[in-house]
């Protein structure tokens, strides 16, 4: 038994010795194919290292812009500084039932001669088509401290620096610094440039009481958003007085006698700067109804030289100009608004007269204007691209008194309008409006109704900032 | 006299709290920027939640808000440029301005799909920046939750370990949230879709459903008669499941493609409050996450 045991042990030892060598021989095969892969794999990886070397340096390469544009460009390229420029054409298509020679020579009584006066070409002004401005906006931020504002009128027979102004960025107590030449605050309208307006044209009052041009005036403006629980916006401006309606500054010599063979009367310069501006104006929301309402004050010494005319004569003294205003815009959705907006202003100017009596004498008159009106206008957006508006103007006050006694000029003097709006995109809007006029008289005081239709076109183009409410 | 000595020195400590107010331009900033904050911060936004994002009106109350506010957290990439501007110049707070400390941009951190290598306005109202509504990929709003605490530990460093304490939790929230969604949203993945504006795109290409075509044939211009007949044709053609809808946009056009097509209109939030529902970041998911899958 012990025999046979031994016998089976040692076969069994021998076959696992056997199996033992061939094991070791596996392993060695093994090894030797782990020893393949691993140099196989040390291949990859160094070559994988080199195409990532090889990406990086690329990328490097374009980062660095070593491409053939940036060769071949500035390398004191600056044109990441390019300031903010568009550009804004109206032009316009008009339908008038006065001729253009009546429309030139007509005139608001009381306010003014006319809207051509000293070459001034207002907007749609001639029957059939009119190239009304193509007006240029340059803004950037100047650095830290300033930002500046540059605004160029382009129209056919002349080129205006509309507005040129910078304002501060960086004082304390939300205070804001604004100088240069620019529309001042007063009121609502003032401000806004002729493209956000409702209405192709401005309203009576505006033209009556500031011309074509607004109060548009070089000088400084303070403003302060009050650390009030509602907004509240208040300012004052100290202008040079550029206004030629209301305010101007540079005096004049009269003569006592038409012709020149009397003695001259010296009317000096104003101070100067010779406007001051005043304006608060709180707003407050009811639901979805924003309401900003407002009051603004301007005064200054008027010096109004009109020696030059057929009929010679002149103004000096004192202008006062009140204006309040209120804005209601109740929001449906996003695409939809009512708007109500409208503006009181109210003129005083205290002065003297020059002028000349039939027999060439020269006749100073105390001279007092007291004159008021008001416009009120509705828009209802009704779509994504469509508004219509209505639009009522009324001048109710023209009282001329020239020593105490009042002239009588007329003082209903009022206009309608209507409008559409389509507006294809936020660059673009053509609108269709109508206008109603009986705001016009000729030099002798008789009306001269005016029924007019103005298709207007106003297209944007480039960076222009957006607008605020 | 002991009053008056308690009232003066509850006044000192009322001003002394120097509790930094944040603004956000939308309800979605504010909401992931009240996780991190709590009440250690002032939280208010500017936007309405079921406004357009692009056409906010910038009444004058808004910039009550901007006059006093530490932080301005804006989305960026255009979204505010039609709007945000003038508010900010009436605010005149120097603390605010763009590139100060109290300015955060979010686009900035975030990579932009759709980003157009040209841009005209012949393409419609296009954002050269890429598409602006990145929020509604659920994978970017950590990112954000992010880049809002860190701001904000630079202005208020005392209370920075509060703040981030408050990220980890959100984080941690919003990723066991995040395992919910993808589940709910797997099954959606390869249906097609259209939209009225290229507004959840970052949310349909995390979940891979394809959005084939807008109602508004080019970006901020409405639909014409004959790009909803092409949209109606292609439907069938495109096996198209469903119209997704926003809030602020007129529902009548996704309405007769859906009568003559049958698709299915979803109505969606794309911020929040933009519907009942959508109360803050977590919840609008929810509700997109929902409606889509009804």
């Amino acid at each position: 038994m012990k025999k046979y045991l031994l016998a089976t042990l040692a076969l069994f030892k021998f076959s696992y010795a056997e199996e033992i060598e061939e094991l070791k021989k596996e392993l060695e095969k093994q090894r030797e194919i782990i020893i393949k892969l691993q140099e196989r794999l040390n291949r990859l990886e160094q070559k994988q290292q080199e195409v990532l070397n090889q990406t990086k340096e690329k990328l490097q390469n374009l980062q660095r812009g070593n491409s053939i544009d940036r060769m071949l460009s500035n390398p004191f390229s600056q044109a990441k500084f390019v300031p903010d420029i568009s550009l804004i054409t109206d032009f316009s298509y008009v339908s008038r039932s006065l001729t253009d020679d009546t429309y030139k020579s007509i005139q608001i009584p009381g306010f003014n001669h006319g809207f051509f006066r000293d070459g001034k070409s207002p907007l749609n002004v001639e029957r059939g088509f009119n190239f009304n401005y193509s007006e240029m906006y340059l803004t950037s931020t100047v650095d830290p401290y300033f930002d500046l504002v540059g605004v160029f009128h382009l129209h056919k027979d002349g080129f205006e620096i509309e507005e040129g102004y910078f304002q501060t960025r960086d004082l304390p107590y939300n205070l804001k610094l604004k100088g240069g030449k620019f529309y001042s605050e007063f009121g609502r309208l003032n401000k806004q440039h002729h493209h956000v307006w409702n209405f192709a044209d401005a309203p009576l009052i505006y033209r009556a009481i500031f011309g074509e041009e607004n109060l548009n005036e070089t000088g400084i403006q303070l403003s302060w958003l009050a650390p009030t629980p509602f907004y509240l916006l208040t300012g004052f401006e100290v202008f040079q007085g550029d206004n030629e309606n209301n305010f101007n500054r540079n005096g004049f010599i009269v003569n006592t006698k038409k012709e020149g063979s009397g003695n001259n009367i010296k009317i000096s310069d104003t101070e100067k700067p010779n406007l001051f501006t005043f304006f608060i104006k709180p707003s407050f929301d009811i639901g979805n109804t924003s309401i900003l309402t407002g009051v603004s004050y301007a005064q200054g010494k008027t010096r109004i030289n009109h020696l030059e005319d057929d009929n010679p004569h002149a103004q000096s003294g004192d202008t006062k100009i009140y204006g309040f205003e209120v804005t209601a815009r109740h929001t449906l959705d996003s695409y939809r608004y009512l708007l109500l907006q409208s503006e009181y202003i109210y003129k005083k100017f205290d002065g003297t007269r020059f002028g000349y009596n039939d027999s060439g004498d020269i006749q100073t008159p105390r001279f007092v204007k007291k004159q008021a009106g008001f416009y009120v206008e509705g828009i209802y957006k009704f779509a994504e691209r469509w508004r219509a508006g209505l639009r009522y103007d009324l001048i109710n006050k023209n009282d001329v008194f020239v020593n105490g006694r009042n002239r009588n000029l007329p003082d209903n003097i009022y206009k309608y309008s209507a409008m559409i709006d389509f507006l294809p995109s936020e660059f673009s809007r053509i609108r269709l409006q109508y206008n109603y006029d009986r705001s016009l008289f000729t030099e002798d005081l008789k009306r001269k109704p005016n029924n007019e239709i103005i298709l207007q076109f106003n297209l944007a183009i480039g960076a222009h900032g957006a607008h605020g409410f | 006299m002991r009053v008056l000595v308690f009232l003066l020195i509850l006044l000192t400590f009322g001003s002394a709290k120097a509790e930094i107010k944040v603004v956000t331009t939308y309800p979605y900033i504010a909401s992931i920027t009240k996780e991190i904050v709590k009440e250690k911060a002032q939280v208010d936004y500017l936007a309405s939640g079921n406004l357009d994002p692009h056409f906010i009106v910038p009444k004058p109350s808004l910039t009550v808000k901007l006059r006093n506010a530490d932080l301005l957290i804006i989305n960026g990439a255009g979204l505010e440029v039609g709007w945000l501007p003038p508010l900010l110049n009436q605010a005149s707070n120097r603390k605010i301005n763009p590139w100060s400390n109290g300015f955060l941009d979010l686009s900035q951190y975030i990579n932009l799909i759709e980003k157009p290598e040209n841009v005209s306005r012949a393409m419609g109202d296009v954002h050269p920046e890429g598409n602006p509504h990145f929020h509604l990929d659920p994978y970017n709003v950590p990112i954000i939750s992010q880049e809002i605490t860190e701001k904000i530990c630079k202005l208020d460093s005392s209370n920075c370990d509060y703040y981030k304490n408050n990220l980890s939790d959100f984080k941690k929230r919003w990723n066991e949230k995040l395992a919910i969604w993808n589940s709910k949203m797997a099954s959606l993945k390869g249906v097609k879709v259209y939209q009225y504006h290229k507004l959840f795109d970052y949310f349909l290409k995390r979940y891979r459903i394809i959005s084939i075509d807008t109602i508004e044939p080019l970006p901020g211009i409405p639909p014409t008669a004959k790009h909803l007949e092409e949209l109606i044709s292609k439907a069938k053609s495109e096996n198209v499941k469903m119209i997704l809808q926003d809030v602020y946009h007129p529902i009548k056009p996704a309405k007769y493609i859906s009568e003559k097509t049958g698709l299915k209109i979803v109505v969606l939030p794309h911020d929040v409050e933009a519907v009942e529902e959508a109360k803050d970041i977590f919840s609008l998911f929810d509700t997109i996450v929902e409606r889509m899958n009804k």
